[in-house]
């Protein structure tokens, strides 16, 4: 009785069939006269179309990996330098195709752009389709439903108008969907005649066909809202420093394409205090146990200062944008007088952690404005010192015994004319190296350059900390969207189109002599979907029988009336 | 295997010759239209109307009457310590200099605002400096420096910066703003100024007698 054979077309969505089937007109530009309209509809098929949908999907995912693989103007500059100096011949050419900055590449918004209109095209008129599949009827009761690939036979004592009745009233209670016979029938149309019920149930698989879509179309649209409405910033701050969320306050600045230096939030951070603990002892020594980021915000000029605290993941949500703290590490402060006496340079001048690890870190002062001549030193702070074997190497990341070790440079830094400089980066193409070797010197002491030409002092240090400041719109939508997206995935999963057709031919004799009814029982359900319609087709037609016997059972022995076919 | 949600409307029979032949003329015109759309996205903010450009440079400008931002009122501390008020400025024009020493642009730019300043102070213009996050020692080196005569103020938290930023709009340093008689800003240059920008300004600024 079961025969279970993928039908050549889906029967049950009407949806899927204008796609499926050549739709009048011409369907490729071969020959003829074929107008510039033609043109037109004949590409927007073809964009639409499920393989271009799959095919701009994947030159996105494909597009996306030069971002990950290569340095990204974005988040890495000093990486992308990095890559022109060490790949001179190679990266002028990346360059130009933009690969160093794929996300805001014009190909890749192009790509982004033909997916959403491929999404949005074959989304639409879909919605449409799916919209009044799910308002139609199913479809009458096929004549012979044992050719269906599930169905089921049996006799019972009821006429067949009341075998058909009692059959809808289970259907029914199955929450299917019913359809039965129009009243009075009509004589001309074949198909109306007999007892029948068909029966359908899962249009809740379209709806969540549906949302699975419109989800994904607004998963894009969120991004797009993140990437145009949006800005990503970074900002280093020494301890006691207050930056203002202004273009030229922030180390890097990437606005979104709509997104003007005049729309940031006109919020101000300043960094009271910074603290990091590690773990003194055991395995884990100098694992970071935690960090805090003591902090006073301002969210207008002029308005009220709030104190808060960062910490690593739990950032603060300050006027629409949302700062993270995701770095620290220490600045040595330097006091530089020049040739003169005159003091020419005295900060915290933040130095970064290499791979070294224990915060051993690496940072330059420049004091360009020092008489004579320009002054430059390249150093390095060492938070726990240890002298090993005439090197100096940081034992544990808190500084318990900071010295820095410096090498000083007199002469041009290049910073007068021409680029921009990296504050972290001396050019000593320019400079004399004045000590032969890395003075080493503690908080406090002092070192005497040569010549006379002064005198640069390590007074302390102080810790700083890098914030990222976020503002994403499309975040929230984007959230929704991905739960809605499989939500939707899941129901059109789960669910399946099937429908249970119910034929009672009477007038049948039996054996036995009596007059009696047919019952027959189809079944089908869509193919694709993961089986578990034969046990629920076997359950259906075993109550399906049984409610017949019941009510074969129940019925007043007298009436035993033929019907009249 | 793709699902049944991905596959279900589009699956069709294996490619025929002429369909072959179809997805090939779909990669062309798809090409086209990727062109079309490279085109586009290389549309950006057209034209603020107000607005001219000044010795052919799209970072000098002038706004016209009308169209000139309220300068921000703010007092801060120049680098000598003195309180100052930006009001106290108000009926002259005033030469508003953003920098840092510790910025290329603003050191290659210092000379030329040390000459621009010798020739118009003496006619009432005056300048004042907004040294951005800078320290002390560094900016009194660099004011020493390049001989600067006119007095700056410290915005070491962006504070000055980040009002002017929500009239004009600054984007980094330097920037040099002219503010005419009335307290509006009258002219911007976005990066660093020449001398030919800011005195075809300054020219177009001091000639309007209630300008």
């Amino acid at each position: 009785m079961t025969d279970v054979r993928a039908p050549e077309t889906d029967p049950f969505d009407p949806a899927t069939e204008p796609d499926d089937q050549p739709r009048p007109g011409p369907a490729s530009p071969g020959g003829g006269a074929f107008g510039l309209t033609d043109w037109l509809k004949w590409a927007w098929r073809q964009l639409t179309s499920m393989r271009i949908a799959l095919v701009l999907l994947f030159l996105l995912a494909l597009g996306s990996v030069p971002g990950s693989m290569l340095p990204q103007q974005g988040n890495n500059p000093a990486g992308v330098q990095q890559y022109f100096t060490s790949h001179p011949a190679l990266a002028p050419w990346l360059n130009h195709l933009g690969l160093f900055n794929v996300f805001g590449a014009p190909w890749f918004a192009a790509i982004y752009l033909l997916l959403f209109a491929s999404l949005v095209g074959c989304v639409v008129p879909r919605t449409f389709r799916l919209a009044g599949s799910a308002r139609t009827l199913p479809p009458r009761a096929p004549r012979h439903l044992a050719r269906l690939p599930r169905s089921a036979e049996y006799a019972t004592a009821l006429p067949a108008a009341d075998a058909v009745e009692v059959a809808a009233r289970v259907l029914s209670g199955h929450g299917f969907r019913l359809r039965r016979p129009v009243t009075p029938a009509d004589p001309a149309d074949p198909a109306e005649a007999g007892h029948w019920v068909s029966a359908e149930k899962g249009y809740l698989r379209e709806v969540g066909n549906l949302l699975f879509h419109l989800a994904l179309l607004g998963v894009l649209v969120s991004v797009a809202l993140g990437g145009l409405f949006g800005y990503k910033a970074d900002r280093l701050l020494v301890q006691g420093q207050t930056f203002a969320d202004t273009a030229s306050a922030l180390d890097e600045f990437h606005p979104g394409r709509f997104v003007t230096a005049a729309d940031l939030g006109p919020f101000t951070i300043t960094l009271n205090k910074f603290d990091a603990s590690y773990i003194s002892s055991g395995q884990q020594r100098g694992q970071p146990s935690a960090f805090d980021a003591q902090i006073s915000y301002t969210e207008q000029p002029g308005g009220p200062a709030r104190t808060g605290q960062l910490e690593v993941n739990r950032p603060l949500s300050v006027d629409g944008a949302k700062v993270y703290l995701i770095g620290h590490g220490y600045a040595p402060e330097f006091r530089v007088t020049d040739a003169r006496g005159h003091v020419v340079y005295n900060e915290a001048t933040p130095f970064v952690s290499g791979t070294s690890g224990n915060f051993l870190s690496d940072g330059v002062v420049k004091v360009p404005d020092a008489q004579p001549e320009q002054l430059g030193f390249a150093g390095v702070f060492v938070p726990t010192a240890v002298d090993v074997g005439g090197s100096l190497e940081s034992v544990f990341p808190a500084a318990d015994n900071p010295v820095v070790s410096l090498i000083a440079y007199a002469g041009n830094l290049g910073m007068n004319t021409g680029a921009p400089q990296s504050v972290y980066q001396l050019d000593t193409s320019g400079m004399q190296q004045l000590t032969a070797n890395p003075q080493v010197l503690v908080p406090g002491q002092s070192l005497k350059l040569p010549g006379g030409r002064g005198t640069i002092t390590f007074t302390g240090y102080v810790p700083w900390v890098s914030l990222a400041i976020t503002h994403d719109p499309g975040q929230l939508p984007a959230l929704i969207c991905g739960i809605a997206a499989l939500g939707g995935l899941l129901l059109s999963f789960m669910i399946r189109r099937r429908r249970v057709f119910v034929r009672a031919i009477g007038g049948i004799r039996d054996r036995a002599g009596e007059h009696g009814t047919t019952v027959q029982v189809g079944g089908l359900a869509r193919t694709d979907a993961s089986g578990g319609f034969e046990a629920e087709f076997a359950v259906l037609a075993a109550e399906l029988r049984s409610a017949h016997e019941q009510a074969a059972a129940h019925q007043p022995a007298a009436h035993h009336q033929p019907e009249g076919e | 295997m793709l699902s049944p949600v991905l596959r279900a409307p589009w699956s069709r029979a294996p490619w025929s010759r002429a369909r072959r032949r179809t997805v090939i003329l779909a990669a062309a015109v798809l090409t086209g239209v990727l062109l079309v759309v490279v085109l586009m996205t290389g549309w950006a903010g057209s034209g603020n109307s107000g607005v001219t450009a000044v010795d052919g440079n799209a970072n000098a400008v002038v706004y016209a009457a009308g169209h000139r931002p309220l300068a921000p009122e703010f007092t801060a501390t120049t680098l000598t310590g003195s309180k100052l008020s930006f009001s106290s400025y108000r009926g002259k024009v005033v030469v508003l200099n953003f920098w840092g020493s510790w910025c290329v642009p603003c050191r290659e730019e210092a000379s030329t605002l040390a000459a621009v300043s010798a020739q118009y102070q003496p006619s009432g213009v005056s300048f004042l400096g907004v040294d951005v996050r800078d320290t002390a020692a560094s900016a009194e080196a660099f004011v020493h420096s390049f001989h600067l005569t006119y007095p700056s103020v410290s915005d070491s938290s962006s504070a000055v910066t980040l009002d002017f930023t929500a009239v004009v709009p600054i984007a980094g340093t330097p920037t040099t703003l002219v503010i005419d008689r009335t307290g509006h800003v009258a002219g911007a240059v976005f990066g660093t100024a020449t001398y030919p920008e800011l005195t075809a300004i300054l020219a177009k600024v001091t000639a309007k007698a209630g300008g």
